[in-house]
């Protein structure tokens, strides 16, 4: 049984679906066999039509939305390449603005954030779509699908920001797809949420443009970045996007003070070779500094790559030895349990501060911020 | 491949964009098409080429456009008629596209009588897409049910358009209709994703005939409609090789856009350059001095 720090019994992942159902908010989205039936049969529930921010509109009922760097132009009827944006009569809409497909309390870790909350759980809510089409998704039988190709419930801002409250969560997650493509929706809630002293953190690919993003970094406390690889070719082949807007969205992110992680998913041949790896951490470190957590994850077969193995565990851990020789300070390895780099150590005494197994904390070694044996600030956003 | 063939078929008098189609000659043209096609005088020698009796075809519109830009019901029903005359069982005949709303907005009755002729979408309850992905080269995708499961043989009756990406859209891109995310392959204009798609096992194995629905084209700014750039074409095209038709297609909207005064689509920077990859890819015919065109009027 785990507790809450008021001594409250968290809810069980299973009984909070329970407590759904009952009161008749029904959640349905994810992988296995019963979304397989889903996909299957589609459903006719009411998508929204909100209208979109951030786009032009041109003669001939013809849109711009600048959304995000890809700036989809499209005629009458047409869907952003997102899936789940759509001009009608030459208004852009969101058909998904308070229709979320998946909703689970998860530990703040499994996003991962590192330095955010420890041991607290997320309310983490998604909606269907992405702007990008990554060949290794991992939740591409929700990210990678239009809107109405989903189940997806009612689930206004507010009752969001209620349903955290009362889970116990002190932070609502933008996650499991991309959140960009569902910006009105997460904007309005975390807005709604701050005003209830519930913070918000996003995991997002980064690929979003600069005006958005600003706009964004107002409203919420912690955005974590999956930085896919180094290098345009990767980009172009693997991601269908590109990385410069995804570098330039790491620097506006840390120019704005808000709490900043950076995952990179490693993947057999196609983004592990050391010299790309250590490019990378060098910009981090001159561009960004060495005090971002830097997360190396492990890659499973997945979606469309399936004909390479899971990552060497040694292959993380070179990635880990590189990014500590340039300097980082704060370099995990990720989807590999009981690792000890899952763990946090000060960089100053080397003293184990926060000890982590897979998504549980066994013991944080802090004080108001600072390593309990040396006193020295680790950076984050500690409560 | 060494050459392809593809006959284009026209009618001043059959067809006008704000009065009811002359259905008559309509089943005229087509029959014409497919005859000329097979180098038959009889439907159902024509029809016996093509397909097989056993054969369960669909036949995939394009319903996108509303009642101003969609394959018209009666092109579709006159087609399948046709088919049955032709030798094949009207119950195994299904016209098809991914949703109802957009089948019904075109003007279609949906029906699902076991008996007869069927008029649904990959929306219908039921019916969905598969459920397993099928990756092949820059594709991952799920298939409609309809094309993996239900048909044998499948017939794309396109609109042909100018397509603001693509360049042309036509019989191959409308195969678009027949996955869960043709928004994931509209980048680079659409190129190699339309020949990628087209060189996937359920098309590739299925596709038997294309036919281009050019009684009204649009030349310019589409996939949209825009009425000041639609033109009553009057014509329908027939191929057995998709990649073929299109390119005869794309001819077609050129010449159009040229006695319009608008520059080329290369002038545009949209040339159609996925039927070139679909050529290189051993799909067909891109190239006009390989294609025989032979063209009939009724």
């Amino acid at each position: 049984m785990r507790y809450n720090d008021k001594g409250q019994e968290l809810m069980r992942r299973r009984n909070f679906f329970k407590t759904l159902a009952g009161s008749g908010l029904l959640l349905s989205a994810g992988a296995g066999s019963p979304f397989r039936r889903l996909l299957a049969r589609q459903t006719n529930a009411q998508l929204s039509k909100v209208e979109a921010w951030y786009y032009k509109k041109h003669p001939d009922r013809e849109i711009e939305c600048y959304l995000c760097p890809r700036a989809c132009k499209l005629g009458d009827k047409e869907r952003g390449y997102c899936g789940v944006r759509e001009n009608i009569g030459g208004t852009y809409y969101t058909l998904v603005y308070g229709k979320a497909c998946t909703m689970n309390v998860d530990p703040i870790e499994k996003k991962p954030f590192f330095h955010f909350l420890p041991r607290t759980n997320a309310l983490s809510i998604a909606t269907a779509g992405c702007n990008v089409n990554c060949k290794f998704c991992q939740n591409w039988q929700i990210s990678q699908v239009r809107a109405e190709q989903v189940q997806h419930f009612d689930f206004p801002p507010q009752d969001v920001v209620e349903s955290a409250l009362k889970y116990d969560c002190p932070s609502i997650a933008y996650t499991y797809t991309e959140p960009v493509v569902f910006y009105e929706y997460m904007y309005d809630t975390s807005v709604e949420a701050r005003k209830r002293g519930v913070k918000n953190c996003v995991v997002t690919g980064g690929h979003i443009s600069q005006e958005p993003l600003l706009e964004l970094t107002k409203v919420v406390e912690a955005i974590k970045i999956d930085l896919k690889a180094f290098s345009e070719d990767f980009y172009k082949n693997y991601v269908r996007g590109e990385l410069q807007p995804v570098l330039d969205a790491i620097k506006a992110v840390h120019k704005s003070k808000v709490w900043l992680e950076l995952v990179y998913l490693v993947i057999p041949s196609l983004n592990d070779s050391p010299q790309e790896i250590r490019a990378m951490c060098q910009w981090i470190g001159s561009e960004i500094g060495q005090e971002i957590p830097l997360h190396f994850s492990r890659f499973y077969p997945m979606y469309l790559i399936k004909n390479l193995p899971p990552t060497p565990v040694s292959t993380l851990e070179k990635a880990h030895t590189i990014a500590r020789e340039e300097g980082l300070k704060y370099v995990y390895i990720g989807n590999v349990p009981g690792h000890k780099a899952e763990s946090t150590y000060c960089p100053r005494c080397q003293s184990l501060i926060i000890q982590r197994t897979g998504f549980e904390i066994k013991k944080i070694e802090l004080k108001n911020g600072k390593c309990k044996f040396c006193q020295n600030p680790i950076p984050g956003i500690w409560a | 491949m060494s050459s392809a063939k593809v006959v284009v078929v026209r009618s001043k008098v059959a067809l006008s964009l704000t009065k009811e189609l002359d259905k008559a000659r309509l089943v005229l043209m087509i029959e014409r098409g497919l005859n000329l096609l097979a180098g038959t005088q009889e439907i159902k020698e024509a029809v016996s080429q093509i397909f097989s009796p056993p054969d369960r075809v669909g036949i995939k519109i394009n319903t996108i456009g509303g009642r101003n830009i969609s394959s018209r019901p009666e092109l579709s029903f006159g087609l399948a008629n046709l088919l049955v005359q032709g030798g094949l069982q009207e119950k195994n005949i299904i016209i098809w596209d991914r949703t109802n709303r957009e089948l019904r907005e075109a003007g279609y009755r949906l029906t699902i009588d076991k008996a007869q002729l069927k008029v649904f979408g990959t929306d219908t309850e039921g019916v969905g897409y598969d459920t397993d992905l099928v990756s092949h080269l820059n594709i991952g995708s799920l298939f409609s049910t309809i094309l993996n499961n239900f048909i044998t043989a499948s017939i794309s009756l396109a609109i042909l358009k100018d397509h603001g990406l693509a360049g042309v859209t036509a019989s191959m891109k409308n195969y678009f209709g027949s996955i869960h995310n043709p928004n994931k392959y509209h980048d680079a204009h659409c190129n190699p994703f339309i020949a990628e798609l087209f060189d996937t096992r359920p098309i590739k194995s299925k596709h038997k005939l294309s036919i281009l629905d050019g009684l009204r084209i649009q030349y310019h700014r589409g996939p949209s409609f825009h009425p000041q750039w639609a033109e009553n074409g009057g014509l329908l095209v027939f191929s057995r090789d998709a990649v073929a038709a299109d390119s005869v297609g794309w001819l077609i909207i050129e010449k159009l856009r040229a006695q319009k005064g608008l520059p080329t689509l290369e002038e545009e920077k949209r040339k159609p350059l996925y039927l070139f990859t679909a050529e290189k890819m051993g799909l067909g015919i891109a190239h006009f001095d390989k294609i025989q065109i032979l063209e009939d009027e009724v």
